[in-house]
């Protein structure tokens, strides 16, 4: 069956996703994008041009060049948006008979329907390329405040460009879908859409297998190109003011300093400051003159402060039309770029005092979440086959009480993995396996949820007995762990039924517990793998000089001996960097032995890891 | 008793629809992994083609700079001469990881796929919708086009 592709059709970008495996994934253009500009030209040979490459002819063609239709698509000619609109945009638009909109290009009429359905061509031929199948159906995403003759529109601009449109949902909506929230019932959702152009805000109430949009707000000339213009502002005040050189005139600097400072913007999401350097960015009197300007984080929020307090205003406003208090609001959703800006992200946790979501690129969220849409009406997304993840890593305790996780938390279950571990002391008979949950370093923070012994291992050195551990998860929940001697074949198993009978509340609270204790629980597991490791080199070294003492000249096994004995001591105590020390002193005076030989293979020296009970030696799988 | 034949029919199609059902989820996960795999073994290639991307973007910005400062030096003396030894010597390496320069003459048409137009000019007689200026070299990367050449049109 044909997929039903996932359109977001927006005012700046467009983007494509689709079902796949029951996972969603963006289609990338024929220019290798996963976003497509929202624009479309007629050069003067009268080639149609969609996306990029209208986009980079703009300049030479700026009266057939078509972009932000959206903000026309369904509107009356005398709406005073478009009245509002029709003094900044490049193109001529008139009145149709019908009382709509007409845009010209060239020497042609034509409504915002048909230059909508030329990006929609684009958007499916792309698709198509990319899946290697005729696309004929889709679901369009449109702003909530859409009303209903600027639905219809879009749905004709789609059968224009020949898809069967199956649904025509609000992009919010879909941003809800992409995480998942329809199916929280009772729940009531902001979603936060800071785009290039425009910003929206919408408040939804979950419902029972419905989405009801409550309020919407926001403003249609607010975005992250008001950011950058900003910026640039500032960068050219700035340079005037240290370099006394207007820039501002010239477009080729002006178009080097955009990018510039669009990089900057991005840059400074992740960066507390950036540098810009612009060599040979214009000349004088004096010869060439270079930009180059320090820019901080800082610097970036004073400048658009006004436009984040302003869209959080918006937002507040909203959620008051639509009846709800600030407390009401169970889950915030992030969509649109300019909401990657961490004092944007900032601004709307502190007006909600929650956390928003922002894990799925704002990007593509809205496209993502069509594609859900899409999914559910080709019944892709049947929830027959519900996949558990294990809330909690499980593990085992090896040597020094540390907690060797096995099957990693979110991890999908059915699921089984195996590992080989050794003994810790030669001639060792049993091993205790015991069973741990949870995410801590130590096994005495976390949950035991067995503890077995394995004997019967025959006599030998230790870290050479292979003990092969396998934990495994079955749909249900229920984790067998075995243990098996290789060389005997002797081997123990316990079932555990109830490891995921922990509440929502106890999961959440272990979690945070280890992220809360991580810094003290790295230390506590250095000190005993560096005191692990300390152990080993002191049984490698006596075990060398057992074995080659009488090679030995007597200077060096007196030096060995004393530094095992220094090392001893020092592992006895608490101080890791006494430790150390003394470790690296007998790993360096054990290399002697080799040297003295020139042998290929020196006595093994603590610095390689050890064969420790229970301490991986070869990952079985 | 009556009651019980009745069911058993009845609860063995329930069973049997069931254990279809069953079935035709496992062939399809099976299915869906295969796909994946393969799909995925296609998008790594693609991705491992194009994962230097926005590193050579950046590495661009940096040669459109060279340009700029071998432009600005007039005359030739040996001061010029090593910055564009410099110059070739980046370009070289860009070039073994699959980054082709775009060239560009004047008089071409102008070609929405390779140039991006900086401004309008006059052509001065020149056939108009043509490259009258390259300001900033364009680049394609495995056959990409990650940069187009930023030109001047002529009228």
């Amino acid at each position: 069956m044909a997929k039903i592709i996932g359109i977001d059709l927006g005012t700046t970008n467009s983007a494509v996703a689709i079902m796949e495996a029951s996972a969603p994934r963006v289609l990338e253009n024929a220019e290798g994008n996963r976003t497509t500009p929202s624009i479309v030209a007629v050069s003067k040979t009268g080639e149609r041009l969609a996306g990029l490459l209208a986009k980079r002819q703009s300049i030479t063609n700026p009266h057939n060049t078509i972009f932000s239709v959206k903000r026309l698509i369904g509107r009356k000619f005398t709406d005073p948006e478009v009245q509002n609109d029709k003094q900044w945009l490049p193109y001529e638009i008139q009145a149709a008979k019908t009382g709509g909109i007409e845009v010209r290009i060239g020497d042609t009429w034509h409504t915002p329907e048909e230059i909508s359905a030329m990006i929609l061509a684009k958007l499916k031929a792309d698709a198509e390329a990319k899946l290697g199948e005729p696309v004929t159906e889709a679901v369009i995403t449109v702003p909530a405040y859409f009303d209903d003759s600027q639905r219809q529109a879009t749905k004709n601009a789609g059968e224009i460009a020949g898809l069967t449109v199956s649904r025509i949902i609000n992009e919010p909506t879909a941003a809800a879908l992409a995480y998942g929230m329809n199916k929280k019932k009772n729940e009531k959702i902001v979603v936060y859409d800071l785009g290039g152009g425009t910003f929206d805000v919408s408040v939804l109430e979950v419902g029972d297998d419905t989405v009801e949009v409550k309020a919407t707000g926001g403003d249609t000339h607010l975005g992250g190109d008001d950011f950058d213009k900003r910026i640039i502002e500032n960068l050219v005040a700035e340079y005037k003011k240290t370099d006394g050189i207007d820039i501002s005139k010239d477009p080729l600097a002006l178009q080097r300093l955009k990018e510039a400072a669009e990089r900057a913007k991005h840059e400074l999401s992740t960066a507390q400051e950036t540098e810009i350097n612009l060599p040979y960015i214009t000349s004088d009197a004096s010869g060439p003159r270079h930009f180059v300007l320090k820019f901080s984080r800082a610097k970036l929020e004073s400048l658009v402060a006004d436009f984040i307090t302003k869209s959080v205003e918006l937002t507040l406003k909203t959620v008051k039309d639509a009846g709800f208090e600030i407390k009401d609001i169970n889950e915030v959703v992030m969509v649109g770029g300019q909401t990657r800006m961490p004092a944007v992200v900032e601004a709307v946790k502190k007006a909600f005092g929650k956390d928003p979501h922002q894990g799925i690129n704002p990007d593509e969220v809205v496209s993502i979440g069509a594609a859900v849409q899409a999914g559910i009406l080709q019944g892709d997304v049947k929830d027959i086959l519900l996949l558990d993840v294990t809330p909690l890593s499980l593990g085992l305790e090896t040597l020094g009480g540390i907690s060797t996780r096995i099957i990693e938390k979110n991890t999908t279950v059915p699921t089984a993995k195996t590992q080989v571990f050794s003994t810790a002391a030669d001639n060792q008979t049993s091993v205790e396996i015991h069973v741990l949950q949870g995410e801590r370093e130590m096994a005495t923070d976390n949950k035991t949820l067995a503890r077995f012994v394995l004997d019967g291992i025959p006599p030998a050195p230790r870290g050479t007995p292979q003990v092969e551990v396998t934990f495994d998860i079955d749909a249900n929940g229920i984790v067998s762990v075995s243990a098996k001697d290789k060389q005997s074949g002797k081997s123990q198993s316990v079932k555990i039924e109830a490891s995921t009978n922990l509440s929502k509340e106890e999961i959440e609270r272990l979690k945070a517990d280890a992220v809360a204790h991580a810094e003290e629980d790295k230390k506590k597991k250095e000190f005993v793998d560096t005191k692990n490791q300390a152990e080993h080199a002191i049984y490698n070294a006596e075990k060398a000089l057992k074995e080659h003492g009488e090679k030995v000249p007597a200077e060096i096994k007196g030096a060995i001996t004393e530094k095992i004995e220094v090392l001893k001591t020092a592992n006895n105590g608490v101080d890791i960097t006494a430790i150390k020390t003394a470790l690296d002193a007998l790993s360096a005076e054990i290399q002697k032995i080799g040297q003295q030989y020139g042998q290929a293979t020196p006595p093994q020296s603590g610095e390689q890891k050890p064969e420790e009970p229970k301490e991986p030696e070869t990952p079985a799988q | 008793m009556e009651e019980a034949k009745e069911t058993i029919p009845t609860e063995l199609d329930t069973l049997k629809a069931q254990c279809e059902e069953y079935l035709n989820g496992w062939k399809r996960a099976k299915a869906d992994l295969a796909n994946s795999k393969a799909e995925e073994g296609k998008r790594l290639a693609e991705f491992a083609k194009f994962v230097g991307e926005s590193m050579m973007k950046d590495l661009i910005t940096v040669l459109d700079s060279f340009a700029l400062a071998s432009a600005a030096i007039p005359d030739e003396n040996d001061a010029k001469k090593g910055l564009l030894i410099i110059q070739a010597q980046l370009e070289d390496a860009l070039k073994k990881h699959g980054l082709e320069k775009i060239t560009t003459t004047i008089g071409d048409a102008f070609d929405p796929t390779r140039h991006e137009a900086m401004a309008l000019v006059d052509g001065n007689g020149k056939s108009p919708e043509t490259v009258a200026q390259e300001i900033e070299k364009g680049y394609s990367l495995n056959g990409k086009v990650i940069k187009p050449a930023r030109v001047m049109v002529t009228k």
